[in-house]
């Protein structure tokens, strides 16, 4: 595999190592610590089906590098998609201004060296596969959400699958290159009855073959779960205001621990001390049931790399022990000033970007208890069920939004209701976790992270949970 | 960019739409940006990231027996665009065929370009030690401030773009833009009871920027006012939103009445072309033509000439906005908005009242000053909201305390109908921008 992606840079880049070690060279020209050159070839795929039809197709192709030297805790970033020797000395000379001291020694040879295990083989390599083929997957979505009810009036699937290659290399003469494959096909529904409208999504892939669809989720449970939720949610109810007990339900609640805990533990915020957890490593932050762990190693996740954005091999770093704070996600820089280790958290969108610590499958370990017996522990509350998603802000305080749940009546849950918003303050939520379900899950393979502008793909996880009190808003 | 290599790039987007026909294409696009971006971030009176750098994509779209299909690369090299060329033309035939599909007629009318003023070759002339200082100088000033505990760190930056298209319809034209934005992102309070904010301004001219004594203090006066809050009780409340929380609440209104939402039927406003959806007071226009603005251009990604749209007139909906395809779909004309593959706002806003935005503070009795939101909660399908939220308590027209862990959730629908006042104080910060608003009642959701 490795040997594959360099064969592809090769055919993309045409540039010799020496010539690679003289841009790192001219990089460090002023001084500096580190320098790195990041490579990256992505070729993408997508298809949109909607009315019926197949509305159009695209193809995408996106080739740059992005050189940075760090000096200190300050970063020089220029980057190009014109590989002119004149351009990308300019780069570097970009780059290099950000140090003022006299020239160092780089690397003097690059020494390729290759990830131990990886993540993601494939069976049926996307970009193998025939645009018919990816065409009749589409269709059978389209169809099973079409076809579940009359009062379905709207589809809208799309797939898209794309390969990123990068190839980083670096004044310490490391040179490391993989190939990553990212697949997504997502289903959205509209139902309507009279003038109401209600819209359901549902999606899945990962870094996966096609072979996905037949093996892990198929096309058809993809369209019936989106049209099944736009229907339940014509029965869906206004939510309830004010504070309650919330129960959230496992999988898609995952992104409660993606925004209340995960982005205040990346290191950049501690770093700089605007993160609540800076002065709190070792120190208890949450109820002690809870254990949090960021793992990049999951097989075939959207949220995995056998190496990260800066060649660093990625390790499955524990976040939070039993309630005791225990670990931050790393990226070089940071873990250079804060003197700990790598843990291959640095991330980055595409060249153009500066890689930042960013999580990747994060998820709250299981608990003990039925989730029934969570449900029934609770007289008058709110179940949690579909998020749309959620924010932090460095203070600890968040929200998530709740596409469907329920209410919880005398430890059963009665009516749907839709679109309420949760908030809180993490460490004061973190405290307020009272059970923790035996169902560990995983949301769906289709999220996205977005933080100072660059978007990631990320999962996250978690068992049932119940939360003592948190602020319900709805109506009132 | 100098005009050799602006005839370059025109001349790689005639080649490739002479290509595309002699390859099967019944109909071709080509859309060439050529970027140069500066970027300083500076954190405590040191540079924390530099970046500058140039760039340039080219996005293409083939239409063969009304099946449509897109590509694009970064990779400019003729070869390979060429043959992305010729994927898309066999591509599309994998399509469905769709009537509404292709480009639109040339325009008749096509726009004067210098006169919208969008370029400013001042900032292609300010050199990075000038454009560093004005951020290290912007930190500095707010961290004089004793109650800002910590910093997010300052930022200025700067972009020149070149836009070139041509299409097969015999449209071939280019321009120039410039933007340029400085901001400013602070803390305050100590450690467990931090409270945040920001401030920035953007503009397509360096002397219209706004000072680094106006970016620090508004800064610091937007983060210390939300020292030590409140949390209140769950109630129904009128609620006063800031110009920011008006742009966000338009930004949604945008996406529901975007003409794909439309045709989609994924808007509350489907169907409502006509009729009143908002109360009389309340106008809302898309702009494209005002000179100088962020949402200003001289025509759109698909060669349709800049516009202006009454999207509300008085209460009523007038337009849904619409590329051409969307336009198409719906029976009705393109206003321009066309970002490439879907619909985006030109100079979207409320037309703004006359009263004094502290006027309208002091007419309010009990309610809430929302200052910012948090989350997501939007729902275009039905046109519900339910957002985090921090605000401003008032009482008797003064304001008495900051509050925060709320919800504000309502429906746009009813909010558009229960706007009480509109202020003065529209500024154009984004392209999507409205004044204070005042409105009758929202759900504050908190103990």
């Amino acid at each position: 595999m490795n040997k594959t992606s360099s064969l592809t840079f090769e055919d993309h880049f045409h540039i010799p190592d020496d010539d690679l070690l003289q841009i790192l060279s001219l990089s460090l020209s002023r001084g500096g610590d580190f320098s790195e050159i990041f490579m990256e070839y992505k070729t993408y795929n997508f298809i949109n089906m909607e009315e019926d039809i197949i509305k159009e197709t695209a193809e995408r192709i996106s080739r740059g590098m992005g050189i940075r030297v760090i000096s200190g805790d300050k970063t020089g970033y220029g980057y190009t998609n014109d590989f002119s020797t004149h351009k990308m000395r300019k780069a570097a000379l970009t780059a290099a201004s950000i140090a003022s001291s006299p020239p160092v020694q780089e690397a003097s040879s690059l020494f390729r060296s290759s990830f131990p295990h990886n993540h993601y083989p494939l069976l049926e390599s996307s970009d193998k596969v025939p645009l018919e083929k990816k065409i009749f997957l589409v269709k059978e979505c389209y169809l099973s959400a079409q076809n579940l009810d009359p009062k379905i009036n709207k589809v809208k699937v799309s797939l898209t699958d794309m390969t990123q290659h990068v190839r980083i290399v670096n004044s310490e003469g490391l040179d490391i290159s993989e190939a990553r494959p990212l697949v997504k096909l997502v289903c959205l529904s509209v139902a309507e009855r009279g003038s109401q409208r209600e819209a359901g999504y549902s999606g899945g892939g990962g870094r996966v073959g096609l072979e996905y669809f037949s093996q892990n989720l198929s096309p058809e449970e993809i369209g019936r779960d989106a049209a099944q939720e736009a229907l339940e949610l014509l029965e869906a109810k206004a939510p309830p205001a004010g504070e309650m007990p919330v129960v959230l339900a496992p999988g898609h609640s995952g992104v409660l621990i993606h925004e209340a805990v995960g982005h205040l533990l990346e290191a950049d915020f501690n770093r700089k001390k605007t993160s609540i957890f800076w002065d709190k490593m070792d120190k208890k932050v949450a109820s002690s049931r809870v254990t949090i762990t960021d793992d990049p190693t999951i097989p075939h996740f959207r949220g995995s790399y056998n190496i990260d954005d800066e060649g660093t091999i990625p390790k499955k770093t524990l976040l939070i022990d039993r309630g005791k704070l225990a670990g931050l996600l790393q990226d070089r820089l940071s873990a250079r000033v804060m003197q700990k280790s790598l843990t291959g958290h640095g991330r980055r969108q595409d060249y153009t970007c500066i890689p930042i610590p960013r999580m990747s499958n994060t998820y709250i370990d299981r608990g003990e208890h039925q989730p029934e017996e969570i449900i029934q522990s609770v007289k008058r509350g709110f179940y949690a069920h579909k998020f749309q998603g959620g924010q932090v802000e460095d203070s600890g305080k968040f929200t998530f939004s709740v596409s469907s749940g329920y209410l919880i009546e005398n430890g059963k849950l009665t009516t749907p209701v839709k679109q309420a918003t949760l908030i809180g303050t993490n460490i004061d939520i973190l405290n307020k976790i009272e059970m923790l379900g035996s169902d560990l899950k995983f949301g769906l393979q289709t999220g996205t992270c977005g933080k100072e502008g660059q978007s990631m793909p990320v999962t996250d996880g978690c068992p049932t949970i119940k939360i003592s009190r948190m602020t319900v808003g709805g109506q009132y | 960019m100098t005009d050799k290599d602006r005839a370059k790039l025109t001349q790689l987007a005639e080649r490739l739409v002479a290509f595309g026909k002699r390859n099967g294409a019944d109909e071709i696009e080509i859309s060439i940006q050529d970027g140069i971006e500066f970027s300083v971030d500076v954190r405590f009176g040191n540079i924390e990231n530099l970046i500058e750098a140039g760039t340039r994509a080219l996005g293409l779209r083939v239409i063969k027996d009304q099946k449509t299909a897109f590509a694009s690369s970064s990779d400019l090299k003729l070869l390979t665009l060429e043959r992305l060329v010729k994927n898309a033309v066999k591509r599309a035939s994998l399509s469905s065929p769709d009537k509404f599909s292709g480009l639109p007629s040339l325009p008749s009318d096509p726009v004067d370009i210098p006169s919208l003023n969008l370029f400013d070759p001042g900032i292609t002339r300010l050199d990075s030690k000038k454009k560093i200082a004005l951020a290290m100088e912007t930190e500095k000033i707010a961290l004089e401030d004793k109650r800002i505990t910590n910093s997010h760190g300052a930022s200025f930056e700067t972009k020149e773009i070149t836009t070139v298209l041509a299409n097969s319809n015999g449209f071939l034209q280019d321009y120039d833009q410039t933007v340029c934005g400085l901001s400013l992102g602070l803390q305050a309070g100590e450690t467990d009871n931090r409270v945040e904010d920001f401030w920035f301004s953007t503009k397509r001219h360096f002397q219209e920027l706004e000072s680094p004594e106006k970016v620090a203090g508004t800064a610091v006066e937007r983060t210390v006012r939300q020292l030590n809050p409140r949390k209140i009780k769950t109630q129904n409340a009128p609620v006063i939103f800031e110009p920011l929380m008006t742009s966000w609440l338009l930004g949604f209104l945008f996406a529901c009445v975007s003409g794909t939402s439309i045709y989609q039927k994924t808007s509350f406003l489907v169907d409502k072309l006509g009729e009143r959806i908002a109360n009389s007071s309340i106008s809302v226009i898309d702009d494209s033509l005002m000179p100088g603005l962020l949402g200003t251009s001289p025509f759109d990604a698909e060669g349709v000439s800049g516009q202006k749209t009454i999207v509300v007139d008085k209460g009523l909906l007038k337009n849904y906005l619409c590329n051409t395809y969307a336009a198409r779909k719906l029976n009705l004309e393109s206003t321009g908005n066309s970002s490439g593959i879907g619909i985006h706002p030109s100079n979207f806003y409320l037309l703004p009242g006359d009263i004094d935005p502290q006027k309208i503070i002091s007419s309010l009795d009990r309610g809430l000053i929302l200052i910012r939101t948090i989350g997501h909660g939007l729902n275009p399908v039905t046109g519900d909201i339910s957002r985090g939220a921090f605000g401003l308590w008032v009482e008797k027209g003064e304001i008495v305390y900051p509050v925060s862990e709320i919800t504000v959730s309502g429906n746009l629908g009813n909010i558009l109908n229960g706007i009480e006042m509109i202020g003065s104080d529209l500024d154009f910060r984004s392209a999507v921008s409205g004044p204070t608003i005042k409105i009758q009642e929202l759900t504050v959701a908190g103990q």
